[in-house]
């Protein structure tokens, strides 16, 4: 025991030095954005005149309140993801939220103040079907929970049930929605399809049966899609065969009300399906008698009933959206029309008379690069004078939220699309003019010596006139108040800095919108919106320019795939600015398998990527003549795998001259016991600086470092816990020959692998120990190297020396990472993504399969930690401190200009960017860096010099006086 | 002979297969119980109450949240500092109160199939220890989070008491104050020192510090006599 402590002492001793941050680094270089998802119910506190609140339930599974001010996020409850957290219903009473979760299994109640639970309740299993508030006497005291089969009710103060009942006929009868006009009733309405509609009343109070009846409805499919309620107990619907409205007195429960549209003089649009929307403040109280008919995607129509008789009140053609709004007994009714092709305006009515309110028009720009517009949520108030003022928020297909005041002024806009990125890259930002005319002095050096100085002095002569501008403007703003100098980064001056620390990030989203965000501030420079993305799209982001080739626009290309065709699409684009490229992309008509960057470029200086379609033919982009002639000479020494995980093949190809194919290697896993998880290769960027490690007598030992090495992670079908095993596969994906085979008993995934320079990582959960361990397996050729010139795959005689030591984590992650320096000289950390939010920044050192049982003087020597079997998380180490990342997806490390710094970007729900120095940065001054010490301690020693000086020619005078 | 090798990775299935591995992965109803509850089978509630000492509940609990093996089953905080989580069946877990700001120690909690629960201390090395805390849990923090790491601060005293620094300045006021405190000039004094330096130094050719030494203590007393050729310099000089 003593022994662990000591060793244990000594870990931390070691650890004591290692990266952490600094806490005046803080918000330095580092920033993060919280974002909450595709909204699907919206509230905006209303309990309060003052509120600065809305309550937002998305389809993340995250409820959040935002500052309607600032747009800022006030508290975010992060529930699980899948349709265990699925939101299904938002209801507001007072300042308590009341949220239906899981499929109707969870019935939750927040205090929106503050943020907190009030209760949870777990309801009976059965798929949920809807839900409202009840009210009594006007205050509202009880929740109601339809399921398919029952319906529940549920005191708001503390969540008890107060009785459940089972539905009548409810194995024929489709139940859909239940409703309560303020008066302690429950209706519950089913439909048999293309039969009747059923309804059911019970007490509010016992759950009693009161009332059970249908009415015949043949034309109803269903309730929620064709039906709203208004007025008193009235059920109105609309049938775009009949082209009628049918209304129903639930009290009386008679028969249908045929109303036809033609009496109203009202037409429905061709292949439209007419829709409703009405409005009920107070749940405890009856709906308005007013209500929106859609009869075509850009035409409303305002109706009222009127003691028994519908009354048009106004008729919005064109309109896009509407929405209602109460603020105190005021209701109005919002319509927003399209003005022009980028913009849109806003208006007001009175709902009871359909007339305009004056000075209500708020015009709502688009942006062109957005989507349409797709949903209004008003929040409307009362001014001093009485008259009805009003925000609006509006939801568009790219997820953004827009949020507005009078007279078009925007709050704020979120883009939760970024809630969403499935991948991104980092691209150097441009040179300026002055950068790129030194860099190209350098690039040529046919001129003669005479005209080198020349050009060399002129160059200068620019980067002082730059200086001097620097100078000027730094004095100009100097002078100006602090808050009025803002550095925000444009396009315009969007240039690198010395050591490349500031770059774009290219975010690609899962709903097709593309961003290009600058790395320093976070600050949104582009958007663009793909629109006609399938939902289930898979992309894959890739730089065929870098900004190295001046004059020559950087590109990018995007292939957007849809995962149950297989049918691809290329999108091509200039990273730095988002435009479309003029190339156009080639058609791909054949669903594509693979797709590959070749690692030369054509005369224009773009890589070349190859496609293989299902006939594993190849298809080059760009696809010159030059290209193609280049490919033919190269075609011997091209290769690529596809992996099949459904049949657990796994085949090497090679490329032939006349493009297409031949199939050189196979391997075959058996899908009965196991199937293939991930295949990881290494990063084709990724540089490694020295071959081999020296050990402590001397000796190198050198890495195996094969640039062709595949990581296939495989996963048992069996899954009882004693039978269910982990493996990992490292082969050679040009030959197919299987390097190493590991195998991790009693272990289950998900298993997170990083696979880099001659190690591989890898995490599982072990059934037995019921923990999370990390694996290592290090590979080495020995104490030779074997050709050290080149590496090649069909000519390495000796397999590697293999290494491999496990280790205790204790924490599940959700991702993982290794960082990536320009030359690979620092040394390696692990990024992890823990599911508490932080993301851990582990020594490679930690895991080496190296580490000695006993220290000994050579491992000592070597700088090996005594093995520990135990991995620990310090706090220290999280490198977003307590900027938690929510649901971290993915890690992105690029390399930047310092050799000593690494970007980072985390991203999830939420995005955040740093810099971490694996090393620490030995290659810059720190940024603690006393100044004023080294300068006065200069100076002292100047003068000091000087005094002496003259003290000594003083002494020397009187010497020479004696 | 050196190969041009490129490859990427089949992305495409290689992301349909994560996909369906996650699938599994929700529906799986937990570690340990595999065998003994299918899918359906009794589902229990972990409660518990977080306390941060000297905390209000209300200040923290929107930041929070209970975490059962990583994020399998997630459980959030009432405005009093309490938190069940539901749904849960039986089996071993480990309960984590996560919030930015506090830290919290996590908890093992057992449930047998029938329902009894357990809580214990989390121990991953030796995974069958048992030492009971309380259930319904009593989570309490122990302080905040320590993120950053102490700036180096420059003072004075740190300088001074710089063991290298030290080093230097106790010789040096050797070398100053020692000359004052012994009169060099006494003759009787001087001989006496020779000697000692003498059998010091068996070597008279090797010139070394202590020469040096006298060397210096000759010289800041002005004298010219100590060496020669330090006395004929000056003499230069004069003319």
């Amino acid at each position: 025991m003593a022994k662990l402590i000591l060793l244990l002492l000594k870990c931390i001793l070691l650890c004591g030095t290692v990266y952490a941050v600094f806490e005046d680094q803080v918000g330095k270089f580092d920033w993060r954005q919280q974002y909450v998802g595709k909204v699907r119910f919206c509230h905006f506190d209303a309990h309060m005149q003052s509120s600065k609140k809305v309550l937002l339930a998305t389809e993340s599974n995250v409820f959040a309140a935002l500052n309607t001010r600032t747009g800022e996020v006030l508290w975010r409850h992060v529930d699980k993801t899948g349709p265990e957290g699925n939101i299904d219903a938002f209801l507001q009473n007072g300042q308590d939220a009341v949220l239906v979760v899981g499929n109707g299994r969870f019935l939750r109640s927040w205090e929106t103040n503050i943020g907190g639970l009030n209760w949870e309740a777990v309801l009976d299993s059965g798929s949920f079907q809807s839900a409202c508030l009840i009210g009594q006497q006007g205050t509202v005291k009880n929740v109601a929970v339809l399921k398919k089969t029952a319906i529940s009710l549920h005191y708001l103060s503390n969540g008890h049930q107060k009785w459940i009942e089972n539905l009548p006929d409810s194995d024929t009868v489709d139940y859909q929605t239940v409703y309560s006009g303020g008066n302690s009733e429950v209706y519950v309405l089913g439909v048999v399809p293309h039969s009747h509609i059923a309804i059911v009343a019970f007490s509010g109070d016992d759950g009693e049966i009161l009332q059970q009846s249908s009415v015949e409805a043949p034309w109803l499919s269903s309730i929620p899609e064709s039906c709203q309620m208004v007025d008193q107990d009235l059920l109105i619907c609309v049938d775009s065969t009949t082209m009628s409205l049918y209304t129903l007195d639930l009290k009386l429960q008679l028969q249908l009300n045929q109303i036809p549209l033609q009496s109203l003089e009202l037409e429905v649009d061709p292949d439209f399906r007419p829709s409703l929307v009405s409005h009920q403040p107070n749940p405890a109280k009856q709906p308005r008698s007013e209500f929106f008919l859609q009869l075509a995607p850009d035409h409303y129509v305002l109706l009222q009933f009127n003691n028994g008789q519908l009354v048009v009140l106004r008729d919005f053609k064109p309109a896009l959206l509407v929405s209602f709004a109460t603020t105190g007994e005021k209701t109005v009714a919002a319509v927003m029309s399209p003005k022009n092709k980028t913009a849109s305006s806003i208006n007001l009515f009175n709902a009871e008379t359909g007339r305009r309110l004056l000075d209500t028009t708020l015009i709502f720009t688009m942006d062109p690069n957005g989507g349409k517009p797709e949903k209004l949520n008003v929040q409307a108030f009362l001014k001093k004078d009485d008259s009805v003022g009003y925000r609006v928020m509006v939801q568009t297909k790219d997820h953004t939220l827009t949020f507005l005041q009078q007279p078009g002024r925007v709050l704020w806009t979120r883009e939760e699309a970024l809630s969403d990125v499935l991948t991104m890259e980092m691209v150097d930002l441009p040179l300026t003019g002055t950068q790129a005319e030194l860099e190209g002095e350098f690039g040529k050096k046919t001129d003669g010596l005479m005209s080198m100085v020349f050009k060399r002095l002129s160059s200068q002569l620019i980067l002082l006139q730059a200086w001097v501008a620097h100078l000027w403007k730094l004095f100009y703003d100097a002078r100006k108040p602090r808050s009025q100098v803002k550095n925000d980064i444009s396009m315009e001056n969007l240039s690198r800095d010395e050591f490349n620390l500031q770059k774009m990030m290219v975010m690609v989203t899962a709903s097709g919108k593309l961003f290009g965000i600058d790395s320093k501030t976070g600050g949104i420079l582009w958007k663009h919106y793909l629109e006609n993305i399938p939902s289930n799209a898979a992309f894959k982001l890739m730089v065929q320019r870098t900004t190295a080739h001046f004059p020559h626009p950087p590109q990018c290309t995007l292939l957007i795939k849809d995962k149950d065709t297989g049918l691809a699409s290329l999108h091509v684009f200039n990273p730095i600015y988002g435009k479309m490229s003029h190339v156009s992309p080639p058609a791909l008509p054949q669903p594509i398998l693979q797709s590959l960057m070749l690692p030369f470029m054509d005369q224009d200086y773009a890589k070349v990527l190859l496609l293989i379609d299902d006939q594993y033919k190849v298809s080059a982009f760009p696809s010159t003549k030059y290209v193609l002639q280049q490919l033919q000479e190269m075609a011997s020494s091209i290769f690529f795998f596809l992996v099949d995980s459904n049949q657990g093949r796994l085949s090497g190809y090679r490329l032939r001259t006349d493009l297409s194919t031949e199939q050189i290697w196979e391997v075959a896993l058996p899908t009965e016991t196991q199937k293939i998880v991930s295949v990881k290769g290494k990063k084709p960027n990724e540089h490694v600086h020295s071959q081999g490690r020296v050990m402590g007598d001397r000796s190198v030992l050198y890495k195996y470092l094969n640039p062709n090495l595949l990581a296939v992670v495989t996963e048992s079908t069996d899954l009882h816990q004693e039978r269910s095993f982990v493996g990992i596969i490292l082969i050679d994906g040009v030959t197919g020959r299987i390097i190493h085979e590991a195998v991790q008993r009693k272990a289950r995934g998900p298993v997170h692998v990083v696979h880099s320079e001659n190690w591989v990582v890898y995490e599982y959960w072990s059934t037995k120990s019921r923990r999370n361990e990390f694996s290592v397996i290090e590979l080495y050729e020995g104490m030779e190297l074997y050709n050290s010139t080149a590496f090649s795959s069909l000519d390495r005689p000796l397999v590697p020396q293999v290494l491999q030591q496990s280790y205790i984590f204790p924490s599940s992650i959700s991702t993982m990472e290794a960082t990536l320096t320009e030359k690979g000289i620092t040394s390696r950390h692990l990024l992890i993504g823990l599911p508490s939010g932080g993301i851990l920044s582990l020594p490679k050192m930690f895991l080496d399969p190296r580490r000695p049982e006993m220290a000994s003087e050579q491992s000592r020597e070597e700088n090996l930690i005594p093995y520990a079997p135990e991995l620990m998380i310090r706090t220290e180490w999280f490198v977003n401190y307590n900027q938690t990342v929510s649901r971290v997806r993915g890690i992105y490390t690029a390399p930047s200009g310092l050799e000593s710094t690494c970007l980072v970007v985390a991203y999830g729900l939420d995005i955040y960017h740093t810099r971490v120095y694996p090393s620490k940065q030995f290659d810059v001054l720190k940024d603690d860096y006393d100044y004023m010490l080294i300068s006065s301690v200069l100076l002292a020693l100047f003068f000091a010099t000087m005094i002496s000086k003259r003290l000594a020619e003083v002494k020397l005078l009187n010497r020479a006086w004696r | 002979m050196s190969f041009v090798e490129k490859m990427s990775l089949s992305w495409l299935i290689v992301l349909a297969a994560i996909v369906a591995v996650r699938g599994f992965t929700d529906s799986d109803p937990g570690p340990g119980a595999a065998a003994a509850t299918p899918l359906g089978g009794d589902r229990f509630k972990i409660e518990g109450r977080a306390i941060v000492p000297g905390v209000k509940a209300q200040d923290w609990v929107s930041t929070a949240r209970v975490l059962v093996d990583g994020e399998d089953y997630v459980g959030f905080l009432r405005t009093d500092g309490g938190f069940s989580v539901n749904d849960v069946p039986s089996g071993s877990y480990v309960v984590e109160v996560v919030t930015p700001s506090y830290r919290f120690e996590p908890v093992r909690v057992d449930i047998t199939s029938k329902g009894k629960m357990r809580a214990r201390m989390v121990n991953y090395i030796k995974t069958s220890e048992v030492i009971r805390q309380p259930y319904p849990l009593q989570i309490r923090s122990s302080g905040p989070h320590s993120y950053f790491m102490k700036r180096e601060t420059w003072g004075w005293t740190d300088f001074l008491m710089n063991p290298m620094v030290m080093m230097m300045v106790l010789p040096l006021l050797i070398i100053v104050l020692l000359p004052k405190v012994v009169n060099t000039n006494d003759p009787e004094m001087r001989k006496e020192m020779e000697q000692s330096m003498n059998m010091l130094n068996p070597n008279p050719e090797l010139p070394d510090v202590s020469e040096l030494m006298t060397k210096l203590f000759s010289g800041s007393k002005g004298s010219s006599k100590a060496s020669s050729s330090k006395g004929t310099r000056p003499a230069v000089k004069r003319r």
